[in-house]
C-alpha cells in the first residue's frame, strides 16, 4: 500500500511505478484503490467507470483496467457528491451527508479479495493522508484497508514544499500504535538538489519511527494523469497517444526509481 | 538648534495636538502618530534607546533620531505637557527640560515584545497572518512592526534610505500603518542567482555570494546570528510589538543547528511563536503534529497556538480535528481560519504554481515567464484592470494576445539566451508595430541593440550579446555596483505622476530613444526609459511603474484601442483595503483573547 502524507504526494504516480516493475518481473500484478474522490474518470470496457489513476495503473501492469480496481469513485459536483460504485452510478449524496461507510467498505473488502485470488500481487495506493483525525471514522481507503487486510504500507512525502520530516514523523505519529507496525517505510519524493544533505535527517526519521527510508526520488519533469482535483497538470508529455505517452514516461520514471529507490527493500517490504 | 529652539516654543504654547491629518506629511511615522512634538524638545537627547550619533557632511558626528517612535506616543505627549505644566515650564531651554526625559522613560519606555509565525511548509500562510495580525494590532492601537529575518525570494523594494529589502516586508509594515519600512525589518535577503548560488544583501546592501555550503557553513555561524540579534533588538526598542516571519519549515531537522530564519530568530529574539499550517493539501494535523514534537524541548516551549489556515468550505468540519490534535500535542489551536479572497502581492513564484493565468477581463496580457523573473509582482496593478494577465513560455501563443511584457529578472544575459533559444525572441519581435511592449528593468535592457558584459559580471563568461532590437539602447555591466533607488517621475506623454523604483546592475549607456519618463528626486533630475508611441514600444527601469494609474492607463490604452474598461484606481489604496479584509478574516476567526494573552495583553 502506498500512502501519502498529503494529496499530490505522488501516490498514484509511484505506486504505477512499482506496478510497471513488478509486471516487467513477470509478476501478475492488479493495482487497487479502494476509494477514489476524482472528477478524472475512465470508462472501462465492461462500461464501468473507475478514477484514471487506477486505469493508469493497469497499464502499467499491462493488465486491463476493472471495476474491482476501483470500487468506489466518489464525484463531487456542485455541492453534490456522485457515489458510484462498481463502476455504476449509485447515489447522489449533498456534501456534508456522508454515504454509508459500511456498505463502502464492504464493497471495498470484496473487491480486494477478488482481485488478491486473481493475481499474484496487488498494488494499493491510499486517498488522501491516513492521519486526517477529523475523518478517521470514515476513511476506509487508507488504515482500515491496511489494518483489516494486513497490507504492509510505504508512506509517500512529497518534500517540494518543506516539512517532510515533520509530516512523515507526524503522520506516523497520529496512526494508532497497533497498527503502526505495518508502517515499514517511506519515499521521499520530488527532491532538488543534492540527496545527501538530507541524511542525517533521515537518520533521526528511520531511528525515530523504525521506518526504512526507501530512498529520496528526484524532481522530475514528467507528466502523469491527475491524481485528484487537487493536483495540478504540469510536466512534459509528447507524442499524439496519450496512453503510450504516459508509458513512455513511466518506464522513464522507472529507470530514475531503480537507481534511486532501494528496489529489493521495497519487495521485501511487499513480500511480507 | 535656534530654528529648533523656536518650533518647539510654538508647540509648548499649542499644548496636545493629537495626529496631525491636516499635515501634507503626516503620518511621518506611523498611522495614528502623535504630532504634539513634531520637533522634539529634548533634542539632542544622546539616548542611545532612542537614537545615534552619525557622520555629518562637514566631518564630526550628528545627532540622528529619525527612527524614535517614542516621541510620536500620545502617552508621552501627554505626560511630557503635564510634567511643563506642573514644574511651570515656558521656555524651550529650561534647564529642567532634560529631566523629564528619563521619567518619562521610566514611565513608558518598554521593550517590545516579539511573536514568531512559524509555517509547517511553504506556502503556508506565514505571510498573510503576519500581515493581518500586524493590521489587527495596529488597528487596536498597538505600534507593531513586521521582522523577517531571512527571507529569499527575488522580488525586492526600495526603502526611503535606498535599502533593498522583500517585498513581502513593505507590505506587511503597510498592514501595521507604518509610512516608512527600514531594513530592520528583512536584515538578510536571499537573491538566487543560480541553483544553487544566492546573493546575500545585509541590511539592505550588498554583502556577497554564497552557495549553500558557505552559507550554512561561514555565514551563518560568523555575522548571520549577530545581524539578526542586533535587528529585532532595534525593532523591539521602539515597537510594541515585532510580528516575525518564518522561513519554510523550522523542522527540517537536516539542518536545524545552523538555522537563523525560525528557532534561531525566536531564539535570538526571545520570541514566542505561533504555527500556521495549511490544511488545503491535506495532512495538516501531521504536518502540524510532527513540526511541533521535531522541534528541541528547548525551542517547543516557545510554541503557544496553532492555526489552522486556508480552510475552503465549512470550516467546523475541523473542529473534531483540532480539539484531538490539541489534546495529542498540549497545544491550543488559536483558530480555523477560512480562505481569505483577497487580492494581496504574492511572495514567490510558488504562489503561481498551477495558476498561470490572473483575471478574465478583456485584454489579454502575455507575461514573457523568464526562467529568472524578477520582481514581477510589477505585474499585479494590471489586475485591477479589465485585463487577464498570462505567464507565458511557448512562444507558439504570443500571437493571441493584446499586450506584452517583457518583466524583470535576477539575470538579464542568460534570460536573453533562453529568449533566443526559445523562439520567444523572435516571436515577441515578430508584433512590434501590433501591439504595445513594455520592458520592465532587464527586460528593458534586452529590448535594446547591444548589451554589454565585458568582464562577465552578468553572465557567466565575458561577452557581448545582441539584444532584441526593438530599441537602439545599450547597456553595459561594467563594475560589481549595484543601482538602488526610489524615484518620483512624471509620464512625459501626459504630464501625470508615476512612483517607481530601481534596482539594477548593468547601466545605460547609449540611448538613442525618446525618454518615457522625467524623474525628479528631491537632489537629482533626468530623463528615463524609453519610448516610441507609432511602434508601441515602452521601456523602464522602474520598478512599480504599474502602480498608480498613470503609466498603466497610457500603457492599456494602446491594446484596448478603448474597448476594455481602464480604471483609476490607485493601487496602494486596493491593497490597504484587501489589508483590512484580511485582517477582518483572521479577527474574526482567531480566539483573539488568547491571541492577546500570548502577546502578554491582559483584558
Amino acid at each position: 500500500m502506498f500512502l501519502g502524507t498529503s494529496s499530490g504526494a505522488g501516490k498514484t504516480t509511484m505506486a504505477a511505478v512499482y506496478c510497471r516493475h513488478l509486471a516487467s518481473k513477470g509478476v501478475r500484478t492488479a493495482p487497487f484503490k479502494a476509494s477514489n474522490l476524482s472528477l478524472n474518470s475512465y470508462a472501462t470496457s465492461e462500461g464501468g467507470e473507475i478514477g484514471m489513476g487506477q486505469a493508469f495503473q493497469a497499464w502499467a501492469c499491462g493488465a486491463e483496467p476493472s471495476v474491482e480496481m476501483n470500487p468506489v469513485l466518489l464525484k463531487p459536483s456542485g455541492g453534490r457528491m456522485q457515489v458510484i460504485l462498481r463502476g455504476r452510478p449509485f447515489a447522489e449524496a449533498s456534501v456534508g451527508q456522508d454515504p454509508d461507510t459500511e456498505m463502502m467498505a464492504a464493497e471495498a473488502f470484496r473487491a480486494f479479495d477478488s482481485l488478491s485470488s486473481r493475481y499474484d500481487a496487488v498494488v494499493c495506493e491510499g486517498s488522501g493522508s491516513p492521519a486526517e483525525i477529523n475523518l478517521l471514522d470514515r476513511d476506509i481507503a487508507n488504515m482500515r484497508m491496511v489494518r483489516e487486510r494486513g497490507i504492509p504500507a510505504v508512506l509517500v512525502a512529497d518534500i517540494e514544499r518543506g516539512g517532510v520530516f515533520a509530516v512523515i514523523y507526524g503522520t506516523w505519529r497520529l496512526i494508532p500504535e497497533e497498527d503502526r507496525h505495518l508502517l515499514r517505510g517511506f519515499i521521499i519524493n520530488r527532491f532538488r538538489g543534492d540527496p545527501s544533505l538530507l541524511r542525517s535527517g533521515i537518520e533521526r526519521m528511520e531511528e525515530l519511527t523504525g521506518m526504512k527510508c526507501l530512498g529520496v526520488m528526484p524532481y522530475a519533469d514528467l507528466r502523469f494523469p491527475e491524481e485528484d482535483s487537487l493536483s495540478e497538470g504540469r510536466g512534459r508529455l509528447e507524442g499524439g497517444d496519450l496512453r503510450g505517452a504516459f508509458m513512455d514516461n513511466l518506464d522513464e520514471l522507472l529507470e530514475i526509481a531503480r537507481e534511486s529507490l532501494d528496489m529489493r527493500a521495497l519487495d521485501r517490504i511487499a513480500g511480507g | 538648534m535656534r530654528s529648533i529652539k523656536k518650533k518647539v516654543a510654538e508647540e509648548m504654547k499649542r499644548g496636545h495636538r493629537g495626529p496631525d491629518a491636516g499635515c501634507p506629511y503626516h503620518p511621518s511615522h506611523f498611522k495614528g502618530q502623535d504630532c504634539t512634538f513634531c520637533y522634539c524638545p529634548f533634542y539632542p537627547c544622546n539616548d542611545t534607546d532612542l537614537g545615534a550619533d552619525i557622520g555629518s557632511k562637514r566631518g564630526g558626528t550628528v545627532w540622528d533620531c529619525t527612527d524614535c517612535l517614542f516621541i510620536h506616543r500620545t502617552n508621552v505627549c501627554r505626560f511630557i505637557l503635564s510634567e511643563f505644566e506642573r514644574q511651570g515650564i515656558t521656555d524651550p531651554g529650561d534647564p529642567r527640560i532634560p529631566g523629564i526625559l528619563p521619567e518619562a522613560k521610566r514611565r513608558f519606555f518598554r521593550t517590545g515584545r516579539a511573536l514568531m509565525i512559524l509555517g509547517a511548509t511553504s506556502d503556508a500562510g506565514k505571510s498573510v497572518t503576519v500581515a493581518a495580525l500586524c493590521r489587527i494590532l495596529s488597528r487596536k492601537g498597538h505600534l507593531v512592526a513586521p521582522f523577517k529575518a531571512q527571507n529569499m525570494s527575488l522580488n525586492s523594494r526600495v526603502t526611503r534610505k535606498g535599502h533593498e529589502i522583500a517585498m513581502i516586508q513593505v507590505l506587511q509594515a503597510m498592514a501595521a500603518g507604518i509610512k516608512n519600512p527600514d531594513y530592520h525589518m528583512n536584515p538578510i535577503l536571499l537573491k538566487p542567482k543560480g541553483d544553487t548560488v544566492s546573493q546575500v544583501m545585509v541590511e539592505g546592501r550588498p554583502f556577497g555570494d554564497y552557495d549553500v555550503g558557505r552559507y550554512y557553513g561561514e555565514f551563518v555561524p560568523g555575522p548571520g546570528r549577530e545581524i539578526v540579534k542586533r535587528n529585532a533588538d532595534f525593532l523591539k526598542a521602539r515597537y510594541d510589538f515585532v510580528i516575525m516571519e518564518g522561513a519554510g519549515s523550522p523542522a527540517e531537522i537536516n539542518i536545524y543547528d545552523r538555522d537563523i530564519a525560525n528557532m534561531g530568530a525566536a531564539r535570538l529574539a526571545d520570541a514566542d511563536c505561533i504555527l500556521v499550517v495549511n490544511v488545503e493539501w491535506g495532512g495538516a494535523f501531521a504536518y502540524a503534529l510532527g513540526t511541533l514534537e521535531l522541534l528541541e524541548d528547548q525551542d517547543r516551549r516557545r510554541l503557544k497556538g496553532i492555526i489552522l489556515n486556508n480552510v475552503r468550505g465549512d470550516p467546523s468540519r475541523m473542529e473534531d480535528g483540532a480539539r484531538r490534535l490539541e489534546e495529542i500535542a498540549g497545544v491550543p489551536v488559536l483558530g480555523i481560519v477560512p480562505h481569505a479572497d483577497v487580492r494581496l502581492p504574492t511572495e514567490d513564484s510558488g504562489s503561481f504554481r498551477g495558476r498561470d493565468s490572473v483575471g478574465s477581463g478583456r485584454i489579454k496580457v502575455a507575461a514573457i515567464k523568464l526562467p529568472r523573473i524578477a520582481n514581477f509582482t510589477d505585474l499585479d496593478p494590471l489586475f485591477l484592470e479589465d485585463t487577464t494577465v498570462k505567464f507565458v513560455t511557448d512562444p507558439r501563443e504570443i500571437p493571441g494576445f493584446d499586450a506584452i511584457i517583457i518583466p524583470g529578472t535576477k539575470n538579464t544575459v542568460e534570460d536573453l539566451a533562453w529568449m533566443k533559444e526559445s523562439g520567444m525572441a523572435d516571436a515577441v519581435k515578430a508584433m512590434k508595430g501590433k501591439v504595445p511592449i513594455l520592458g520592465i528593468c532587464g527586460g528593458y535592457q534586452m529590448m535594446g541593440r547591444t548589451l554589454r558584459d565585458p568582464k562577465g559580471l552578468e553572465g557567466s563568461r565575458p561577452g557581448t550579446h545582441e539584444g532584441l532590437g526593438l530599441f537602439d539602447t545599450e547597456t553595459e555591466w561594467d563594475e560589481y555596483s549595484k543601482r538602488v533607488r526610489q524615484d518620483s517621475a512624471v509620464l512625459i506623454s501626459t504630464g501625470e505622476p508615476v512612483d517607481g523604483y530601481e534596482i539594477h546592475m548593468g547601466m545605460k549607456v547609449r540611448d538613442g530613444e525618446a525618454p518615457l519618463f522625467r524623474v525628479d528626486n528631491f537632489n537629482e533630475s533626468f530623463d528615463e526609459g524609453s519610448v516610441r508611441e507609432d511602434e508601441m514600444l515602452f521601456g523602464s527601469y522602474l520598478h512599480g511603474l504599474l502602480d498608480r494609474p498613470a503609466f498603466r492607463r497610457y500603457f492599456l490604452s494602446f491594446a484596448s484601442s478603448g474597448e476594455g474598461e481602464v480604471g483609476t484606481e490607485d493601487y496602494d489604496r486596493d491593497v490597504d483595503e484587501n489589508l483590512d479584509r484580511l485582517a477582518d478574516v483572521f479577527e474574526s476567526s482567531l480566539d483573539m483573547d488568547a491571541l492577546m494573552g500570548i502577546l502578554g495583553v491582559r483584558p
